[in-house]
């Protein structure tokens, strides 16, 4: 996928984010009042809608064709995304590439969850079948487990402090002050987030993403099709790797490191030029293994990073707040809040936490712990039309 | 609780796998024999504090570990082992557990 794509984002939707959900608000209302709000914000009817791509992990028994059934939307494209993380960039380039071939002329990507504390801990125990027969029965607490031992051996191999990854934790929590979805906006102090309760060593509190409920979406067509009131998005390049290691390695690097390079290449544009990056952020650690894969911490160096480029320099990195502020409602929407905000970026419509000039924007997906880490990542490159 | 975890060995190439895969990673084979691990150094551990959903949970340690013939797997820790100890293996169900080999032997 180059430049030549003839695809572009060109609306996005919400709904509210909450912690827990009132009584009557299922999954299955959070999608609905997400692509209601896309479809306002794209200036388009329900019935110009011929694609629909959903990911969810509590849709469950129902599938694509019965959210299309109950959303009345009559399709001649349909796609349901099963990878967690990395699910709502699968999404994208799908709906990117049907948009460019033809199949659909305006496609929805949407994505949702409202799980609940029990049901997400039901969801975390039975992840997989290595899941379910090798870990669960250790108690490992869901991926904080698994990634409380990626993050000691992430801290060991570039000699990072727990502070180091508290900067993140604050510099998000900053932008997410600024974002009314977010359902954390007080301010964060380091001296809050070290002394935050231990939930698995070392991760503590402000590690991990809370869970929410919640959905977003946004709308896909053709650049030259594009008709409503915000300047399209272009997606210059989107690559994803799927197993790239068969977790033999030690999870510190993703597939990103696969394929950072020829994505770049695609888009004409390198690291250099990001002005905005939208970084899969279920945990600390994970953002700096992607930017590392990425090409945007050069010298390798995580802690003077964290330190500075994040602590000091509030780099613009997950400018919503990121999961870890604004919740996390199922891996797979989580993905699509990243996407959601590099475009509201790229539109000039972030408002308090607008990145003056932004024109180029990177967003991750990163997930599916298969065993020890993550075996999916995928990555997008967009560009504001000039 | 038996000793040892079962772990695989890819006949056609030797590679070694836990979890149990269907394919060998490494030459693709779809032939595989048992084999046990019985030893693993410890390389990190957590311990989980809290789980979600869950008001009366006794934090329980886990541990990375690597045998000698280089497998990486996760193991739930009977004792209080440290990091960089070697310890012996078991296996409840399809779950391995690992404790000191001293305290094993004992």
């Amino acid at each position: 996928m180059g430049q030549g794509l003839e695809a572009a984002i060109v609306a996005v939707g919400q709904s509210r984010y909450v912690r827990r959900p009132e009584p009557g608000e299922t999954t299955h209302t959070f999608i609905r009042d997400a692509i209601l709000a896309a479809l306002a914000d794209a200036g388009m009817a329900a019935s110009e809608i011929d694609g629909l791509a959903v990911t969810s992990f509590s849709l469950a028994p129902d599938v694509a064709i019965d959210l299309a059934w109950r959303l009345g939307l009559s399709l001649r494209w349909l796609h349901q995304d099963t990878n967690g993380g990395s699910s709502a960039m699968n999404m994208l380039g799908h709906a990117a590439r049907g948009v460019h071939c033809g199949a659909a002329r305006n496609i929805l990507v949407v994505a949702g969850d409202a799980t609940g504390l029990a049901g997400y801990a039901k969801i975390a125990a039975n992840y997989n079948r290595a899941t379910s027969d090798h870990l669960a029965p250790l108690g490992h607490g869901g991926p904080n487990g698994v990634y409380s031992l990626v993050t000691t051996r992430q801290m060991k191999a570039y000699g990072l402090e727990k502070s180091d990854y508290g900067h993140m934790a604050i510099a998000q929590r900053d932008w997410a002050a600024k974002n009314p979805f977010a359902v954390y906006r007080d301010p964060l102090t380091m001296d809050a987030y070290l002394a935050a309760p231990m939930v698995a060593d070392p991760l503590t509190r402000y590690d991990c993403v809370p869970v929410v409920a919640g959905a977003q979406a946004i709308i896909l067509t053709r650049p030259d099709a594009a008709r409503g009131p915000h300047a399209p998005v272009h997606i210059r390049a989107v690559r994803n790797s799927f197993n790239f290691d068969n977790q033999r390695g030690d999870g510190l690097r993703t597939g990103i490191s696969t394929f950072a390079d020829d994505l770049w290449e695609a888009a004409g544009f390198g690291p250099d030029a990001i002005d905005v990056a939208s970084i899969y952020d279920d945990y600390p650690a994970m953002v700096l293994a992607q930017l590392l894969d990425l090409g945007m911490i050069p010298d390798g160096d995580l802690g003077r990073f964290a330190r500075e480029a994040i602590g000091r320099d509030r780099r613009p990195i997950n400018t919503w707040g990121g999961m870890m502020s604004a919740g996390q409602p199922g891996g797979p929407a989580g993905g699509l809040n990243g996407i959601s905000e590099a475009v509201l970026q790229l539109q000039g419509r972030a408002g308090a936490r607008q990145v003056a000039g932004a024109r180029r924007a990177v967003a991750t997906g990163y997930g599916m712990t298969l065993y020890r880490y993550g075996g999916t990542a995928a990555a997008a490159l967009l560009e504001r039309a000039s | 609780m038996t000793p040892g975890v079962t772990v695989w060995r890819c006949t056609a190439c030797g590679s070694l796998f836990f979890p149990r895969r269907l394919l060998c990673a490494t030459c693709h084979s779809p032939d595989f024999a048992e084999a046990q691990a019985v030893a693993a150094r410890i390389e990190e551990i957590t311990e989980i504090r809290h789980v979600l959903g869950q008001t009366h949970w006794a934090p329980r340690r886990l541990a990375n570990v690597r045998t000698a013939d280089g497998l990486a797997f996760t193991v739930g820790l009977l004792d209080g082992s440290q990091e960089g100890e070697e310890i012996a293996l078991f296996q409840d169900g399809t779950a391995p557990f690992g404790r000191r080999l001293k305290e094993s032997a004992a």
